[in-house]
């Protein structure tokens, strides 16, 4: 364990249920890493992201964010949420208020800022996204990799420590997923942490320190890029990054 | 006004004042029936009414006029009691649990299933509900029982309109609210609840409209509003049935139409844009 340690998930297992989604889960991060979580559909990636910000609660194990246990029954649960950014799959954009809007609303009515200080904020985020000509248009005005990047923005306005991103470019046209992908680089460069639910292998090979394979609930097989892609160790890893690289 | 519908509605209404609900009049069954003796005369405007008739709903036009008035105040004060109490017993239904839940909607079910007459009486009659002095005016204990009555019954009726509403808000809205920091009540209330409220405007002219004519049924506890007093003038001219009921029904058509359009208004001020490429 590094001094550097930030998230440490411990045998986090999960049941719906009869049906056990995670089993005994575990991985480490440390501030400013970035790690990819990958697996087949159902292998309980998006759950195991869920959990870390509580929006799916794990009934066994530890997840220690920043020294805090996450899953304690005792944590103020929209703290702990002001602090995580989430990315949606489907973007999940507020649909009644404009690109600034959304961006605005946490800062404003979770942090108390002021209605200018809020909207200042959010037109900041917008830009870091490159969407400052869109302050003012509706999500449904605008094209999904500009609605994913208006939720970036969102939970960047929070000024979050940790980035939740769950499967961000999946519902996305394909030449719409170079722009999210590339406001992701940026985060990286930047030095967020984050923890990421992708199928996009190239970009999981170029930004993240560590990659987890989950199949089946359980951790197959975890380690840096070059050493999982390449070199993977269990024949279920092999199995899958090769059907992935068939349909890319 | 000899065509078959008049003679109809004049033999139905001269049939009818001798409803208890209606005494008082001077007039008898045998009078009405006597004015529609000459039959075969056919004038061309025969199916808007005759000149002489129309004259004498143009001079008790405020005698309705007050009736309209009372409709309109029944109308609102009902509509607003019933968003005040029906918008929250719809959010209990989709958010609330346990026991609230289970007695909110109970009532609910109690007051859908109960004629609005039977709600009435019972405000009135048996519950007893004393009159309110607001200083200005006092408002009669007929009054309050109606205000109540259609105003609980529309509230049973606009929480079923929320609660669709509430509960057509797609999850991730609300999971998202939550994602950056809301606590429940606040993703409810801000992310959630004005979408809502943009897609209750269609029911909520429904409910609108329902109400409003449903005031009528106040003469049921002694309260002369817009089809009551109508109900009155033909009674004592039974010629002038289908002028009086055209008149009324006017009246009607404008309340509705001109709040319709408010709330079409509301609906379009309110709109979320929409884009090509959603």
């Amino acid at each position: 364990m590094s001094d550097d340690e930030f998230l440490r998930v411990s045998d986090v297992s999960k049941w719906y249920g009869e049906e056990k989604v995670l089993e005994e889960v575990s991985f480490e991060m440390d501030r400013g890493d970035v790690t990819v979580l990958i697996g087949p559909s159902g292998s309980g990636k998006s759950t195991m992201l869920r959990c870390v910000n509580r929006l799916a609660e794990a009934q066994e194990g530890s997840i220690l964010l920043d020294g805090e246990e996450v899953l304690s029954p005792d944590l103020d649960v929209d703290e702990l949420r002001r602090e995580v950014g989430m990315v949606f799959q489907g973007f999940n954009l507020f649909a009644h208020l404009t690109a600034v809007g959304n961006v605005a609303l946490g800062p404003r009515r979770v942090l108390g800022l002021s209605e200018t200080a809020a909207r200042e904020r959010a037109e900041a985020q917008l830009e870091r996204v490159g969407l400052g000509e869109q302050f003012d248009s509706y999500p449904a005005e605008l094209s999904g990799g500009q609605q994913q990047r208006v939720g970036i923005a969102r939970a960047l306005a929070m000024e979050p420590k940790l980035m939740l991103f769950d499967e961000p470019t999946s519902a996305l046209d394909p030449e719409l997923i170079g722009e999210v992908l590339e406001v992701m680089h940026g985060l990286v460069d930047e030095g967020m942490t984050m923890l990421v639910v992708t199928h996009e292998m190239s970009f999981a090979r170029e930004v993240a320190d560590e990659i987890v394979f989950l199949d089946d609930g359980r951790v197959v097989e975890r380690g840096p890029p070059e050493q999982l892609f390449d070199h993977p160790e269990e024949e279920r890893t092999g199995r899958f990054l090769e059907r992935i690289a068939s349909h890319d | 006004m000899s065509d078959p519908a008049t003679l109809a509605l004049a033999a139905a209404a001269s049939a009818a004042v001798e409803l208890p609900a209606c005494g008082g009049l001077p007039i008898s069954a045998g009078d009405g029936l006597a004015t529609l003796a000459p039959v075969g005369q056919s004038a061309d405007w025969s199916f808007v009414g005759e000149a002489v008739d129309w004259e004498f709903v143009f001079r008790n036009a405020d005698y309705l006029g007050v009736g309209a008035l009372l409709t309109i105040g029944l109308t609102v004060a009902s509509i607003l009691l019933g968003f005040v109490v029906g918008f929250p017993a719809g959010a209990v239904e989709v958010y609330g649990d346990g026991y609230l839940k289970r007695a909110v909607s109970t009532v609910g079910i109690v007051l859908r299933g109960t004629p609005i007459v039977v709600i009435l009486i019972v405000m009135y009659f048996v519950v007893g509900v004393p009159q309110i002095n607001l200083g200005v005016a006092t408002i009669s204990s007929a009054m309050t029982a109606g205000i109540l009555g259609l105003g609980l019954r529309s509230a049973a009726y606009q929480s079923q309109i929320f609660r669709a509403t509430l509960s057509s808000v797609d999850e991730g809205q609300l999971e998202a609210g939550r994602s950056i920091g809301l606590s429940r009540f606040e993703a409810v209330r801000y992310v959630v609840v004005p979408q809502a409220l943009r897609r209750s405007i269609p029911g909520f002219q429904n409910e609108f409209t329902i109400v409003l004519k449903d005031t009528s049924i106040v003469f049921a506890i002694g309260l002369a509003e817009l089809l009551t007093r109508g109900y009155d003038l033909f009674s004592e001219q039974t010629t002038a049935v289908l002028e009086v009921v055209l008149f009324i029904s006017a009246i009607y058509f404008v309340l509705t139409f001109t709040t319709n359009r408010a709330l079409d208004y509301l609906g379009d001020y309110y709109a979320i844009p929409e884009g090509e490429s959603a």
